[in-house]
Order: C-alpha cells, then sequence, then structure tokens
C-alpha cells in the first residue's frame, strides 16, 4: 500500500510537533524516521495510524483519503516501544486479538483463528508459547508477540515505534536481522522511527531525517550517509555518533 | 470519612508494596509505647464500640433479636436501605466509571473543574448535601412550584433520599479509579484500536479486566456509604417510621423511643453489612495484590531459566 502525506502539522499546545509535512512512501517500501527525541517523529507515525489527529493536512493510502478516519477503521499494524501487550491474556489471546473482535460477518471461526494464530508463532520462532503471559516472556519475545499481533489482522502497512529501543544490543542485531528478512518476503509497507542512526541505515530503503517537526532530509542510506548533504543539523547530526 | 480512600496508593494500583519501613532506628520502648497507643485507642474507640452494639441487640436475648425483625417498621426501614443503595450505587458506578474514564482519557475544557468538583461531598457536611435538595425541590424552593403542580414529591420521599445518598457517595469510584487509570496509562487500549476493536469492545475486553479490582474496591466502599448514610438523608427524609426511615433513621427513632435492644439489633445488622464490606475490600485488596505477586514470581523463574533473549 503506498502512503501519500500532504501538508500535515499538528501542535500540542503552543508547542509545534508536526510543521507542514508532505511525504510519498511507495508500496513495499521500508521507510526510517530517523531525528533526535521530541523532533516529532513518533507524533508523525501515530498521525498516519490515527491514534492522533492532525491539525492541518491529509493522508491517503492508496488514494483514499483516511485523514478523518479512527484508528479501527485505518487499521494500521502498529507496534509500540513498549509493546502494549494484553498481560491479562495469554499469548494466545493476545495474537488472536485482533481476529475475535472483528465484526461478526467478517470474523474468522475458531479453528482458522487457531490455525492463524500458530502460524503466526511459527514464523516469530515461539511455538509452544500459546499458553504463557506476557510477563513470563523476555522483552525480545514480548517484541516478537507484539509483531505477531499487529500482523495476525493482515495489515496493509505496518508502523514501528522504536521496535528495539527497550532492548540489548544482541537481541536488538537479532530482531532487526529477523525484521529485514521479513520485510524482503512479504514486502509489506513499513514505516519505522528510530533515534539510532546504524539501525536506521541497516534496515530502511529510504531514511527521512527529520527535526524539529520538518523534514531535513530524506533519501536512501548511501545518499544520506555519503554527507552530500549542506543541511547544517544532518551534518550534525550524522557525525554525533560516527 | 475521607481518609478511608488511599488515593495516593489505591487498591488496585499494581505499586510495590516492598518499601517497607525499618522499625529498628528507634530505641525499643518508644516502639512499644507508640504500639501500645495505637492497639488502645483501637481497643476503645473501635472494637469496644462494636462489641457493645452487637451485646446490646442481645441484651434481652436471642428470642427479641429475633423478634425485632418480625417488626413490620423494621422491615421496612431495611427495605428502604436497600432501594436507596440499589438505586444510587449503580448510579455512582457508571458516574464513576464514565467520569475517571473522561479525566484520565481526554483533554477538555473544564476537565480540572470536574476532578475538583467530584471531591466537593467530601469537604461539606452531609447534611448540606441534604439541604441544597431541599432548597433544589422544596415546597419553597427553585422547582417547587412547577414540582407541585405536576404532583411530583421529590422531598420527604424516596427520590430525594436516593439523591442525598447519591451525592453524598459521589466520589468513591471515581476516585479510586482515576489514580489506577492514570497510571496504568492507555497504551493497550491504542493497541486494541488499531487491531479494529471498537469502543465498547476496548472497553469490555481491556480496560474493565485492567481496572476491576480497583473498581470493586470503590463499589464496595461506596455501598457502606450508601448504607450508613445519616445525615444527609435525614434532612430530606420526612422520618416517618414504616414509610420514610432508612435503618440509620430507623435506629435513632428507636433509640429515641427507649427501645434500647431493638435499636442496637438494627445497628447490629448494619454493623454486619459493614463487617462483610469490609471482608470484601479486604478480599479485592488480596486479590489484586496476589494477581501482582503471580506475575512478579513468573517474571523471575523466567530470568532464571533464560537470562538473556
Amino acid at each position: 500500500m503506498s502512503i501519500e502525506i500532504t501538508n500535515l502539522s499538528k501542535n500540542f499546545g503552543a508547542f509545534p510537533a508536526v510543521k507542514d509535512i508532505s511525504l510519498h512512501i511507495g508500496t513495499g517500501e521500508m521507510v526510517a524516521f530517523l531525528g533526535p527525541s521530541g523532533s516529532g517523529k513518533t507524533t508523525l507515525l501515530r498521525i498516519i495510524a490515527g491514534l492522533e489527529f492532525a491539525d492541518h493536512g491529509e493522508i491517503f493510502f492508496d488514494g483514499e483519503n483516511v485523514t478523518m478516519k479512527s484508528a479501527n477503521e485505518r487499521k494500521a499494524g502498529f507496534v509500540f516501544q513498549s509493546y502494549a501487550l494484553f498481560n491479562h491474556m495469554t499469548i494466545f489471546e493476545n495474537i488472536a486479538f485482533g481476529l475475535r473482535v472483528a465484526p461478526r460477518f467478517k470474523r474468522l471461526s475458531k479453528e482458522k483463528i487457531r490455525e492463524r494464530v500458530l502460524s503466526l508463532l511459527e514464523t516469530i520462532q515461539l511455538s509452544g508459547l500459546e499458553n504463557r503471559f506476557p510477563v513470563q516472556l523476555s522483552g525480545g519475545q514480548r517484541q516478537r508477540i507484539a509483531f505477531a499481533r499487529a500482523l495476525a489482522v493482515e495489515p496493509s502497512v505496518l508502523l514501528l515505534d522504536e521496535p528495539f529501543g527497550a532492548l540489548d544490543a544482541k537481541v536488538r542485531r537479532e530482531l532487526r536481522a529477523w525484521l529485514t528478512a521479513f520485510h524482503e518476503k512479504t514486502h509489506l509497507t513499513s514505516l519505522f522511527v528510530t533515534h539510532d542512526q546504524e539501525e536506521a541505515f541497516d534496515v530502511a530503503d529510504r531514511v527521512v531525517i527529520i527535526d524539529k517537526g520538518t523534514i531535513q532530509q530524506i533519501g536512501t542510506p548511501e545518499e544520506v550517509r555519503s554527507g552530500s548533504s549542506n543541511n547544517a543539523f544532518v551534518r550534525d547530526f550524522l557525525a554525533m555518533d560516527i | 470519612m475521607a481518609s478511608f480512600i488511599d488515593f495516593r496508593n489505591p487498591p488496585g494500583s499494581d505499586r510495590r508494596a516492598d518499601s517497607v519501613i525499618r522499625a529498628t532506628s528507634e530505641p525499643l520502648w518508644v516502639r512499644r509505647t507508640l504500639i501500645g497507643i495505637v492497639l488502645a485507642f483501637f481497643i476503645l474507640f473501635l472494637v469496644l464500640p462494636l462489641a457493645v452494639v452487637f451485646q446490646g441487640a442481645f441484651a434481652k436475648g436471642w428470642r427479641h433479636f429475633i423478634t425485632a425483625f418480625e417488626d413490620r417498621d423494621i422491615l421496612h426501614s431495611i427495605l428502604m436501605t436497600m432501594m436507596v443503595t440499589l438505586i444510587s450505587v449503580p448510579a455512582n458506578t457508571l458516574f464513576g466509571v464514565a467520569a475517571a474514564w473522561a479525566i484520565t482519557r481526554y483533554s477538555f475544557i473544564g476537565r480540572q473543574a470536574l476532578l475538583a468538583m467530584i471531591d466537593l461531598p467530601l469537604w461539606v457536611s452531609p447534611v448540606i448535601g441534604g439541604l441544597i435538595y431541599v432548597l433544589l425541590y422544596g415546597r419553597r424552593g427553585y422547582f417547587g412550584p412547577w414540582l407541585q403542580a405536576h404532583d411530583i414529591r421529590i422531598i420527604f420521599a424516596l427520590p430525594g433520599m436516593v439523591m442525598a445518598t447519591t451525592f453524598v457517595t459521589f466520589p468513591f469510584v471515581a476516585r479510586s479509579l482515576i489514580p489506577l487509570m492514570q497510571a496504568q496509562g492507555y497504551e493497550e487500549e491504542e493497541a486494541a484500536l488499531t487491531l479494529g476493536a471498537n469502543g465498547f469492545q476496548i472497553f469490555r475486553l481491556i480496560t474493565l479486566p485492567k481496572i476491576r479490582w480497583g473498581l470493586f474496591y470503590g463499589v464496595v466502599l461506596c455501598n457502606a456509604r450508601a448504607m450508613g448514610e445519616f445525615g444527609a438523608v435525614s434532612v430530606v427524609s420526612a422520618k416517618i417510621s414504616g414509610q420514610t426511615n432508612t435503618m440509620p433513621l430507623e435506629i435513632e427513632r428507636l433509640y429515641g423511643d427507649l427501645l434500647f435492644a431493638d435499636a442496637f439489633a438494627v445497628a447490629s445488622a448494619l454493623s454486619l453489612l459493614a463487617l462483610i464490606t469490609l471482608g470484601l475490600k479486604t478480599l479485592a485488596e488480596w486479590k489484586n495484590r496476589r494477581q501482582f505477586e503471580a506475575g512478579q514470581r513468573a517474571l523471575l523463574e523466567q530470568s532464571i531459566e533464560a537470562p538473556s533473549s
């Protein structure tokens, strides 16, 4: 699915979080929003998901205007930084949630839901954990459950908010490789927010550098890393931890 | 009465209870004296009066205790208390959940004012809680003439008593939920939203299980206050035995009529309800703690089994 964003702005009180951002994301792309904390990248992601509403501007999914649609109508798969798993439900119930709340006429049968959940558990290599509760899993395992839960409803776009932010370096690298492999296989349009340059350059097809609510540079990892930008912020930002 | 609710650390919140104060820093005699004072106070002001109520109830023997509850007026007062409670507690539960939801989930004009207003019944005397309804709906009140013209009785009748009770018990549910819901945040609700759930599904499947023991605690407290309310109800009730007397009002009447054994019999029934409430409240706290500890244990076992990944 392609995403078109035109002149998007959002203020929190007097603070402008997103300032007049326009952006096109092609079908099957993996795009990273890279920037320091407070740059507005997460707000932009949340507006695309429908968890936040813009003051100005429009959003189109595959040419359809979704600006006024709520998050449950847009059904963009969203993975939260803190996983946001349902702690009172088992892993099975977590992954099945999106399938179970579907309107009756669209809902899969119990057997079909079971099949889908178990095959997702296999995909994320956590078969056999379906009866555990989230608190019984490690951080990396929880993150993968969060992926599986988002993927269960077969979203046409995946939005990831600092997906590896809370994990240690080793698990981070493993999951990053897993995500890259998953994207190469499915070509699901994906956007992810990160403040980690290495992560952005390593995983994304295209990197969008954001600061103070505006886009500073867009380009492939090679283009951005080459340092050809004449934008002062981008040069300083890239020089910071290399 | 306000002190019944621990606002900062309500029973539903998953707050660690491991910050035990170390008593070893005080000399032994200080500790002994403090504990002694607390125990003496506890016995003198809580245990002894409660024991006296039950002793008074059975002063004339079992038989008399039972015949007290065969009295039509006394039975009617129990019925009245139940009716008032059955209307005001669900009303305040509904309001409390709605208010807690609105205050913790949305930012709107008047949010701070609403937050402050919820506490109002805790600040003012219950008598005033009753009086405001007389001023509004009484014969000489604002809506008095209109109500009279349409032959609707609110004051000195059940509707007024329900209103006064609802006023007094207004804060309990909302107040036990607000800090809890603030602490929990709403990421899980957002996750459910992106998975296609509608508002009602989110409330039933995500929010309600998360807050259920906090909610239960609030409802139990609200219920206890509703059953025992005297001041506010006495203002709006005509205090006619067998018609508009609730249990607390009936106890006062019986005592005034020097029917001590009967008064204590009703009082013991009311105390018993309070003790049951206390038991339920303790259960809610215990359940909540157990749920939390189970989670902690599982986490610990997991970290021993698999230290990484």
